[in-house]
């Protein structure tokens, strides 16, 4: 493996890929994400190739509590012959991270000096990103850019998988997307990566995402050979404005978890939910102050300040 | 016997020593935001009974809940008071011994359908038979949340779950009926959308001397939802009943349409009785006992 | 005075009363129970007992509420027990381990009759002697006491209630049908301090307490529902703040100290009897009701010029290991008498440092071990040489 080793900290030369064929340690990938982003269909298709290719494969999971917003991971080891499931910190060749801040926590996990960070721009603020639990702190999301992170692994892409995924026509192919980008790092034939993926997909859905999959080859090869790539801008997570008059109706963005409850029961229809998937009271002066979205809340978001609203009053 | 509550303006006003309720003083505000997935009913049941703890002026000091294991046995963690997370469906029992040895606690029980009807069921029953003071809150998700959604004992028939993949065919337990068979001295059901109501019902629970039992419709959103597309988290609150829109709270009939009970679901108190309370009738025992003994 | 003994404040007390009373008399104030034979009798005397001093006795449902419901009770503050017999030990382990976890002091005894599964209810064995240690799931603390006579049961019983408090940890008394059912005549002896040993309560401001955070005897002080602590209490792995957690180097802390306590207060917690080990050729470990037939059966070997001796752990587990390295020193056999197919044995192979050859006496018929089962194995060992 050491003979990865390389000077150059941007360009990977096509020979370095990582062909198990020819290493004595196991190639190393590490997938993270959140629940419900497909994860374990990430490590699922590498595995099943990594076995029809012949090579031994060993693959561990740890799911968040079966939750959406718990975190999940999945080591995947493969090569002539592979003893511990679990990948070391500073061992893994490849760390695929379907959510960004899930990305930057694990990249320790990275070989320092020829690792390769691939993530989905994606946000999904999960309870646990919030640094600071206290009330009325900012969103501890972290704030680390894709030129951050790239300062700190051998080789680091940022791609709006998701939206990209989106506009082919299915926003849960990110996924596939990102095995597009991963497959450019390893030395297995194309082919075999789409016959496995073709399998594993619901049978509807194959043709998004063996285009996305395209696509995320494109945009890595792209980018290594400097074209311009589309989708690659970093979109940065906007704070919630926290208006520093108390308004009758407070709502604790760090709390919420855009589940639209108080959107939908809003009796006026005050209250939207804002891009970052954050409650907001759109139009105040429609509020009635009558309590429905407070108590249904199942986050304890939203505060109805009794002093103003008999101020109000 | 059944219990209308209206939803007035000045609900929200109800007050204990004239303060306004206000859940963050009930809640370890540094644990949140909580664990729980978007939308989900437990968070509104725990509103319900802060807010109707709050309503009968008890100490926080004095408050002990205990809870099972389960997406349900989670929610007491966050409540500022004496809690005990224990053994997946024993926290009944667990709160017998706690009772027993310390009447001035109020003691609070949660527990889930799984904890409360499966595994812990048989403590169910004899805790309904000894109607010990205790207040017991199940929420009733009718899944098995925590563990990733399999079948429970009052998951509805058809309803798809990781361990009824062709729908279920099992009966369900009405958990109401069997505690008011086993004796329990207050029994009722609620949804969450009707939250005061669920407040008061509570209420009536933590006042109640003797066993209260009271059954939480709540939403599992993520799990049960998602496998039964049972719509949107809002959608989901909205099918407990026909309509949200305050002047619906003041409805006649206390049957909620419940779409995914035909048959309609039935709210409301449905046992409230004066069977004597085990823990003052054993310290009444004991107290002659004491007696007999220290004379001469 | 007895009459018979000569001696103040004897009584004929049988085994299982023995433990009641002994639990009474070191402030026991709770018991919950469920029927088995052959520890009835402990719930019966305590029906009677309890209530007549304030204390509380409940019958549960089975014992799996019985075990919950005595660590309820003894989070509410006050000292609590519950009593069974092999299917209830067994019911018991999921919470038991809760107890061991969460460190929440209390009792169980366990009297034992012959298994597996129903097996011999009204016969004594010692096959749950590493069902006492290794029980319930997971690495926990253990601390076993096996008295060896009615008045040992007293005095044990009430000494477990001690290292529970002071240890915050659940205590498990192992004795069996034998013993339990047998009527002596015993001298009780004064368990006041036992009595006076509580648990440390927390004091200072809630604020600044940490309910798992180990003073440096490894325990830490309980905060009593009540007092203002308001504190979480789970059977989750937690963090020195009570709260769940899974971060390796707080769970690493959290378990060390946890099985640490019981090392760190081994000189506390160890007891044994040693007859007659100095000099002997033969040391003869036994336990509980074994005990007595082996301490007759040293006496009479060594009136036969054999140099006999007995070592019989109290303390069952943590094995005292260092005192019983020290009196099987000149060994040079050593018979684990056990009324199991060998259980202990398998310790004593572990823990032995010389050459001793170690040799099993085992009956799992439902009959105790006799002083003449014993010295027939000891000949066979010399013999054999
Ligand atoms: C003895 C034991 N068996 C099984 C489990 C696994 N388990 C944890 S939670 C749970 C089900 C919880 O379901 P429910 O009580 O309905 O609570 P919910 O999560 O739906 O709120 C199970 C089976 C356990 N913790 N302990
Ligand atoms: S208080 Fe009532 S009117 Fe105001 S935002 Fe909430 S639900 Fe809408
Ligand atoms: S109900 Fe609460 S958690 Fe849900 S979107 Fe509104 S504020 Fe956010
Ligand atoms: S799994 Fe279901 S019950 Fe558990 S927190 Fe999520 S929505 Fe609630
Ligand atoms: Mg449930």
């Amino acid at each position: 493996m050491a003979k990865a080793k390389k000077q150059n900290p941007v360009l990977v030369p096509e020979s370095k890929k990582l062909d198990p064929a020819n290493m004595t340690e196991p190639v190393n990938i590490l997938v993270v994400g959140v629940g419900g982003q497909g994860v374990i269909m990430v490590s699922k298709v590498l595995a099943q190739i990594c076995q029809n290719l012949g090579y031994q494969v060993k693959q561990s999971e740890v799911h968040g509590m079966a939750k959406r917003g718990g975190v999940v991971f999945s080591h995947v080891r493969f090569g002539q012959q592979v003893w511990s499931p679990t990948i070391p910190v500073g061992k893994a060749d490849v760390l695929i991270a379907l959510e960004w801040a899930e990305g930057l926590r694990w990249m320790n996990y990275l070989r320092p000096d020829s690792g390769v960070f691939i993530a989905d721009t994606k946000r999904i603020v999960p309870p646990f990103a919030c640094r600071s639990r206290a009330l009325g702190a900012e969103i501890g999301y972290s704030k680390d850019t894709p030129d951050d992170v790239k300062a700190k692994v051998c080789e680091a892409f940022a791609i709006d998988a998701t939206e990209m995924a989106a506009k082919a026509g299915n926003e849960r192919a990110a996924n596939t997307l990102l095995l597009g980008a991963l497959s450019t790092t390893l030395t297995f034939p194309t082919s075999e990566w789409k016959e496995v993926i073709a399998r594993m997909v619901p049978p509807k859905t194959v043709d998004v995402n063996l285009s996305v999959f395209d696509q995320g080859q494109k945009w890595i090869d792209g980018s290594r050979r400097g074209e311009p790539v589309e989708g690659g801008a970093f979109v940065p997570l906007v704070q919630p404005e926290v208006n520093p008059e108390r308004t009758m109706l407070e709502i604790t963005a760090e709390w919420c978890k855009g589940c639209d409850i108080c959107v939908k029961m809003c009796p006026e229809r005050c209250l939207v939910l804002n891009k970052d998937q954050v409650a907001e009271l759109a139009e105040p002066e429609k509020c009635t102050g009558c309590h429905i979205c407070e108590w249904l809340c199942p986050d304890f978001a939203i505060s109805l300040n009794p002093v103003s609203q008999e101020a109000a009053e | 016997m059944n219990k209308q509550v209206a939803l007035k303006a000045d609900d929200a006003k109800k007050t204990a020593d004239g303060k306004e309720f206000n859940i963050r003083d009930y809640l370890r505000l540094d644990l949140f935001p909580h664990f729980m997935c978007p939308g989900c009913g437990h968070g509104i049941a725990l509103r319900a009974l802060l807010w109707a703890i709050h309503e009968q002026g008890i100490d926080k000091d004095k408050l002990a809940v205990v809870c099972g294991i389960g997406c349900s046995g989670r929610v007491g963690g966050y409540i500022d008071a004496n809690t005990f997370h224990t053994t997946h469906g024993r926290p009944l029992a667990y709160a017998t011994g706690l009772k027993m040895a310390r009447p001035d606690l109020h003691v609070v029980v949660i527990t889930g359908d799984g904890d409360c009807l499966a595994i812990g069921g048989n403590h169910l029953i004899h805790a309904a038979r000894r109607n010990l003071d205790i207040t017991c809150l199940m929420l009733n998700n009718e899944i098995y949340g925590m563990t990733g959604g399999q079948g429970s004992p009052t998951t509805p028939r058809d309803r798809f779950t990781t361990t009824t993949p062709a729908g279920n065919r099992e009966p369900v337990f009405d958990a109401c009926k069997l505690a008011e068979a086993a004796g329990a001295g207050y029994v009722g059901r609620e949804v969450t959308i009707h939250l005061p109501r669920l407040r008061d019902l509570i209420a009536g629970g933590l006042a109640h001397k003797g066993f209260s039992f009271i059954e939480v419709m709540s939403d599992c959103t993520e799990v049960n939802g998602r496998k039964n597309d049972l719509g949107s988290s809002p959608e989901m609150v909205l099918g407990q009943t026909r309509t949200m829109r305050p002047p619906d709270y003041e409805y006649d009939s206390n049957v909620v349409d419940h779409p995914f009970r035909p048959s309609g679901l039935h709210t409301g108190v449905f046992v409230q009785s004066d069977r004597p309370e085990y823990g003052a009738a054993y310290r009444d025992m004991s107290e002659k006992l004491q007696q007999g003994r220290t004379k001469p | 005075m007895n009459s018979m003994t000569g001696q103040a404040n004897t009584v004929n007390l049988q085994g299982n009363k023995a433990c009641a009373l002994g639990a009474v008399a070191a402030g026991c104030r709770f018991f919950a129970g469920y029927p088995i034979t052959p520890s009835s009798e402990i719930a019966e005397n305590l029906a009677k007992e309890l209530p007549a001093v304030g204390g509380v006795f409940l019958q549960m449902e089975d014992e799996i509420a019985s075990m919950a419901a005595t660590l309820g009770a003894s989070m509410g503050g006050i000292k609590a027990m519950t009593a069974t017999s092999g299917p209830g030990f067994s019911l018991k382990q999921e919470n038991l381990g809760y107890g061991m976890g969460a460190e929440i002091p209390c009792v169980v005894v366990n009297v034992m009759r012959g298994g597996p599964s129903t097996g011999l209810p009204t016969r004594p064995a010692q096959g749950d002697i590493m069902q006492t240690r290794w029980g319930t799931h997971g690495d926990h603390p253990v601390i076993v006491l096996a008295p060896g006579s009615v008045e040992e049961i007293y005095q044990q019983t009430a000494r477990a209630f001690a290292l529970s408090e002071k240890l915050r940890t659940p205590v498990i008394v192992l004795f069996d049908e034998s013993l339990g059912h047998l009527v002596e005549t015993v001298a009780l002896p004064d368990v006041a301090d036992y009595e006076k040993t509580v648990r440390k309560w927390a004091t200072g401001k809630p604020e600044d307490y940490k309910p798992y955070h180990g003073d440096a005897d490894g325990v830490p002080p309980m905060a009593r529902p009540g007092d203002g602590f308001r504190v979480h209490t789970s059977g989750l792995t937690v963090a020195e703040n009570g709260f769940p957690t899974q971060k390796p180097h707080e769970v690493d802390a959290l378990m060390k100290r946890l099985l640490g306590k019981v090392a760190l207060n081994n000189d506390l917690i160890e007891s044994f009897e040693a007859v007659e080990c100095k000099d002997a050729e033969v040391v003869i470990v036994a336990l509980g009701v074994v005990g007595r037939a082996a301490r007759k059966a040293v006496k009479e070997l060594r009136e036969a010029g054999i140099k006999a001796g007995l070592f019989r752990p109290v303390t069952l587990w943590p094995f005292p290991t260092e005192s019983f390295r020290k009196q099987t020193a000149k060994a040079r056999h050593i018979i684990v008498a056990e009324m199991n197919a060998g259980q202990l044995i398998h310790e004593i192979a572990e823990v032995k440092t010389g050459k001793q050859k170690v040799t099993g006496l085992n009956r799992y018929d439902g009959v105790p071990i006799s002083p003449v089962d014993i010295k027939k194995t000891v000949k066979e060992v010399l013999g054999h040489e």
